[in-house]
């Protein structure tokens, strides 16, 4: 990479040129199809909200409909052509709930990786670049929200908190995510503001702000969005740890948690609605965590060629 | 070593300071009078009693005067009284703290003990079928959720092949370690599972560059027995990292009990969390997080240290 471009702009300029395919076809097999799942689920998720918007009116089964109440299904039914899943405990279609329960697991993190690289990234790069008082007072705080276990302060947020509709619990997920994203934001700030293309650009006299924005803001994201890959799964698995102690999103709305809570009722009959959102649940993480840790090796291996 | 250890202190009052007022504010800024968060909802008319409560926690002074109190009274180990079972926090506690500690810890020596032979072997054989398989298990055991994998469990060691308890505990000094240990293992392996993965990788990736030293060739050149060579030349110098991870990973398997303990039904510190929960008991929820979050600091702080008095380079300085 030439000098000139160091200064100027991102070194991301140069990736850009290649498009955004060439990345997938360098992925091995197993990323490939990590990916591919992840954008099955997510697609699936947004398809229930269509489907809830037009009331009903795609193709798929109702996730609250009761086949033994009104005809049409029994309960805990092997798969079959109506319901390719199964039925539940309750005769509600496993599939329908399986794909409507994605939306709450995909939303949660989806506002914890927004908040954490939004938030906590700036925050971090901020007091990163500015060091100083505001640094010792904002790692301070964040501190402390780290000092408690994880899943603690969160079960004590939501007991305390009654309201568990699923915009509470994103923005609790959300705000609780942010002080690891400021952590790491600021030790890459620390490394990118010591390199020359900082330096150069600061003896220059280019405005700090100019600085902050357009040298260490993109020389941080990798790394940050390396890690919000692997951070969505922990969320991921944190709610459906909520969710199935009934402390999430509230039934009936289906989600993996609850799903998997109700059908531990009848685990000795059938393990099938247990073993679906079990599935699921480790799919999806086992994706985001593939996905991650072969991110962060390009990112590892694109910042030590910078 | 005076120096570093007296900075670490004066952090950890800081951060168990803060910890406190985080906890304390938790339940001070709810909305509404404290009172009727106090209570259940059943006892709400009962006026006499929320008239009684008020003047006992002489909830008229300030909210700081309140929170010197409480912090005081917790640091003499009284964390207040349920206003729903009547019992005492600390009592409560002091029940149940033995269960998680030992699940807490068991599952810290299956993560460690499985860990480094996977590892280690791994890592000898880099890229090999051994290592391939095993970066398998790891992807996978570190991505199913523990709860998920608590249930699969009981489906199969309790139900499919009725070898375990799905529920219950037998406390060691009633019923020996025999009984005690068919009781704690399921939970503590599915708590395992992602430290255990943790670790594997972290044992691996640390010795696969120990194995490219010098001292490692000179040692093979002398014709040592390679097993002899992992485990005596070349774990040791990754086993400073190792304990540091399996110290950290204890603290927080301390917080990560509570949904196990919840499955498996075991008398635990998370499940009266949980009860608490369920019950909107709130001294209780705020006695049980101060006391989590306390010990995960310490169990931290004590780490740290520990690994100041193994690392002598550290400790010459």
């Amino acid at each position: 990479m030439s000098e000139s471009k160091d200064i100027t702009g991102s070194p991301d300029a140069k990736s850009k040129g290649n498009g955004r395919l060439s990345a997938v076809k360098e992925m091995p097999f197993f990323v490939k199809c990590a990916l591919f799942w992840l954008v099955f689920i997510v697609s699936a998720a947004i398809y229930t909200r269509l489907d809830r918007l037009f009331g009903q009116a795609l193709p798929l089964q109702d996730p609250f409909y009761q086949g033994f109440l009104f005809g049409g299904a029994s309960p805990v039914e092997g798969p079959s052509l109506d319901h390719l899943l199964g039925t539940d405990i309750l005769s509600r279609d496993n599939l329908s709930r399986l794909l409507h329960g994605a939306w709450v697991s995909l939303a949660v993190a989806i506002t914890v990786v927004s908040f954490g690289i939004v938030f906590g990234g700036l925050l971090g790069a901020f007091v990163g670049y500015a060091r100083g008082r505001w640094e010792t007072l904002v790692m301070g705080i964040m501190d402390v929200v780290l000092a408690f276990p994880p899943l603690v302060l969160l079960l004590a947020l939501v007991a305390i908190y009654k309201v568990r509709s699923l915009p509470v619990i994103a923005l609790v997920f959300g705000v609780l995510g942010i002080p690891t994203y400021v952590r790491i934001a600021r030790a890459n700030t620390l490394g990118v503001a010591s390199r020359e293309f900082v330096q150069a650009a600061e003896a220059i006299g280019t405005k700090r702000i100019w600085i902050l924005f357009r040298e260490i803001v993109p020389n941080i994201l990798p790394s940050l969005f390396a890690y919000a890959l692997i951070n969505a799964g922990f969320v991921i698995v944190i709610e459906g740890t909520l969710s199935y102690l009934g402390l999430s999103v509230q039934i009936p709305e289906p989600t993996w948690g609850n799903m998997i809570n109700e059908g531990r009722r009848d685990i000795r009959r059938t393990i099938l609605p247990i073993f679906w959102p079990g599935l699921f649940l480790t799919l999806t993480v086992v994706s985001l965590n593939m996905l991650g840790d072969w991110f962060q090796q390009r990112v590892a291996i694109r910042s030590s060629a910078l | 070593m005076g120096k570093i250890l007296a900075a670490r202190l004066a952090r950890l009052v800081a951060t168990l300071f803060a910890v406190s007022l985080l906890t304390f504010l938790l339940v001070e800024q709810l909305p509404g009078d404290p009172v009727t968060a106090l209570l259940p909802p059943e006892a709400l008319h009962d006026l006499e009693t929320m008239e009684r409560i008020r003047t006992e926690l002489r909830l008229d002074d300030p909210a700081l005067v309140r929170y010197g109190r409480w912090v005081t009274d917790a640091l003499q180990g009284d964390l207040g009284k349920s206003y729903i079972t009547d019992q005492r926090v600390a009592d409560a506690i002091r029940d149940r703290i033995p269960v998680t500690m030992e699940l807490a810890l068991l599952a810290t020596v299956i993560a460690a003990v499985l860990a480094i032979p996977i590892g280690a072997f791994s890592a000898y054989r880099e890229g090999g079928r051994f290592d391939r398989v095993m970066s398998g298990f790891t992807t996978a055991s570190l991505s199913i959720p523990a709860f998920v994998a608590a249930i699969f469990f009981i489906w199969l060691f309790t139900l499919k092949f009725n070898w375990l308890p799905s529920t219950g505990w037998n406390r060691i000094t009633d019923k020996g370690l025999l009984a005690n240990l068919k009781t704690a293992i399921l939970p503590a392996s599915a708590l395992a599972l992602a430290p255990l993965a943790i670790n594997a990788r972290l044992i691996r990736a640390d010795m696969i560059g120990t194995l490219k030293e010098d001292y490692i060739l000179s040692a093979r050149a002398k014709g040592l027995r390679s097993r002899y060579i992992l485990m005596r030349h070349a774990l040791r110098p990754s086993s400073l990292t190792a304990i540091t991870i399996f110290g950290l990973q204890f603290g927080a398997l301390i917080g990560g009990t509570v949904v196990i303990e919840t499955i498996f039904a075991l008398p635990g510190l998370g499940t009266r969390l949980i009860s608490g929960i369920y019950q909107r008991d709130v001294t209780m929820i705020q006695g049980i997080t101060l006391f989590v979050a306390t010990v995960y600091v310490v169990v931290n702080l004590l780490v740290d240290l520990l690994y100041l008095l193994l690392d002598p380079r550290i400790r010459r300085q």
